[in-house]
């Protein structure tokens, strides 16, 4: 049976790796997102130069967030957020991850086995948040903390909001190198010949009951 | 009295925007059946927060999902309508006033495919499809944005005398490389034959088909019963996260085609947008799911 866990960040590795795949988390803390391929890209190219990042994330909490941000004479606020497909930063997450030395990551659909390498590594955790979940996820916000490289368009840039009970979000990859996208990969490939063989079975009786 | 170009433009910023703050009620349905039927306990908590996320964003007024995609308009003429003016343009206006006016605002997501560039409009934005309907005297505008979630994930290819095992195979390829990432529960919408562009466009007008209706071609609504099984079968589950609800529904149609007959598998993610105006030539509007 998962577990809810309340989480404050940052977090010690110690309390990451009391997280397994199926649990459920509801995080409060400081999280920084940012959706856009050139961050990813930038981030880093500037870390593998021996650069420092605008904002110290090591430790840190790192999602696939999308969130618009509205610019106002207050400083920016945040309206909305919510996640985006992880996987197409593969290229780029073992590195920030072990680089950074992360803690949580996360979005939705997962990241692959390079990252889950690098996280068990790491005690980092993947969350799967609600796509779709705008309107709950943006519940939780309630500050912007700081925006850098606001020279991308909003959702590109690297955003770090304050968070009071975030989720409930699903741990889809523990510290421990279990994932569960992994996993239910492997199960679908395996269990594709049988459900190819029932669809057979089926049409040869629909066909002779004809 | 004719359908004028004012009114197009309004209900074309309409439509995108009830698409992306009302999930269809057939689909909530779906998901509500499904929530006390998952074995998966992941999967139940999921489709839990997934049918209150739709109750916050009718009731908030708000965007159920941040990429909110590109809008895409499928538009049907009776062939006694009468129109004053524009349409084209009045749709591109339309485009405009919403990107302009919409609250919460909306995120850039149509960007140029050379250089990126992202902002509310561009070269072919909206995209628009149109057909003809023989004596009606209405038009009929669906929006049903598409955004990269399942977008990416969907397919076509083209066989040479394909078996009935061949595309059922095929489809059930594209929903596996698919697997965790479309958003789950996905809608499938598959055109069999017809041409490269028609095969695409039968998929996707067989997503916009509303669920529960039995297609009246025999053949393929057994097809469509079996394949949803195989696919619920899979176990990637609601958000991919594990369960039995990886689709809500298979909707297939297929076109006369040669020899050479394309397969085309479009998919819709969980949120399953879509939203209907049929306007009359006296330019009254009834709104459909």
């Amino acid at each position: 049976m998962s577990r809810t866990h309340h989480l404050r960040l940052p977090l010690h590795a110690d309390a990451v790796r009391e997280l397994a795949v199926g649990d459920m988390v509801m995080l409060s803390g400081d999280i920084t997102i940012s959706i856009g391929l050139p961050t990813h890209k930038r981030m880093v190219s500037e870390l593998k130069a021996g650069n420092a990042l605008p904002l110290d994330l090591h430790g840190g909490a790192f999602f696939h967030l999308s969130s618009y941000i509205r610019d106002t004479d207050a400083g920016p606020q945040a309206l909305y957020m919510n996640p985006s497909t992880s996987t197409r930063y593969n290229p780029y997450m073992p590195d920030l991850i072990r680089l950074l030395g992360l803690r949580l990551v996360g979005g939705k659909g997962g990241l692959d086995m390079a990252s889950v390498a690098a996280m068990k590594k790491s005690g980092c955790a993947f969350l799967s948040f609600l796509g779709g979940g705008a309107p709950l996820l943006s519940e939780a916000i309630r500050g912007v903390v700081s925006t850098h490289w606001n020279e991308y368009i909003s959702q590109f840039r690297l955003t770090t909001l304050s968070v009071e009970n975030l989720g409930p979000a699903t741990v889809a990859i523990d510290a421990h190198g279990n994932s569960i996208y992994d996993d239910l990969k492997k199960k679908a490939e395996d269990k594709l010949p049988g459900i190819l063989s029932e669809l057979a079975r089926q049409r040869q009786a629909a066909a002779s009951s004809s | 009295m004719p359908i004028t170009s004012e009114l197009i433009r309004s209900v074309t910023a309409d439509l995108y925007e009830r698409s992306l703050k009302k999930i269809p009620e057939d689909t909530k349905a779906v998901l509500r059946r499904a929530e006390t039927r998952d074995s998966s306990d992941t999967a139940r908590k999921t489709l839990t927060i997934m049918l209150k996320s739709a109750d916050e964003s009718e009731k908030q007024d708000h965007l159920i999902c941040s990429d909110i995609g590109i809008p895409v308009y499928s538009v049907k003429i009776g062939t006694k309508v009468h129109f004053e003016g524009a349409v084209r343009q009045a749709m591109i206006d339309g485009l405009a006033d919403l990107a302009a006016n919409i609250q919460p605002p909306i995120l850039r997501m149509v960007t140029n495919p050379l250089t990126h560039q992202r902002g509310y409009a561009g070269k072919d934005m909206p995209i628009m499809t149109f057909d003809i309907i023989d004596e009606a005297d209405y038009l009929e505008i669906i929006c049903a944005p598409k955004a990269m979630g399942s977008g990416r994930w969907e397919a076509l290819e083209t066989f040479v005398y394909p078996t009935l095992e061949d595309i059922e195979k095929y489809i059930l390829e594209v929903v596996m490389k698919a697997g965790s990432q479309p958003c789950p529960p996905i809608v499938v919408g598959v055109g069999i034959g017809g041409t490269f562009d028609y095969a695409a466009r039968m998929a996707k007008q067989q997503i916009l088909r509303p669920f529960g209706k039995t297609n009246p071609e025999p053949i393929l609504a057994a097809m469509e019963e079996r394949l949803l099984k195989a696919i619920n079968s899979m176990g990637f589950g609601p958000m991919g996260t594990g369960g039995d609800t990886t689709a809500m529904a298979v909707h297939i149609d297929y076109a006369a085609s040669h020899g050479f007959m394309p397969v085309a598998v479009a998919l819709n993610c969980w949120i399953n947008r879509r939203y209907g105006a049929r306007i009359q030539n006296d330019g009254s509007v009834e709104w459909f799911e």
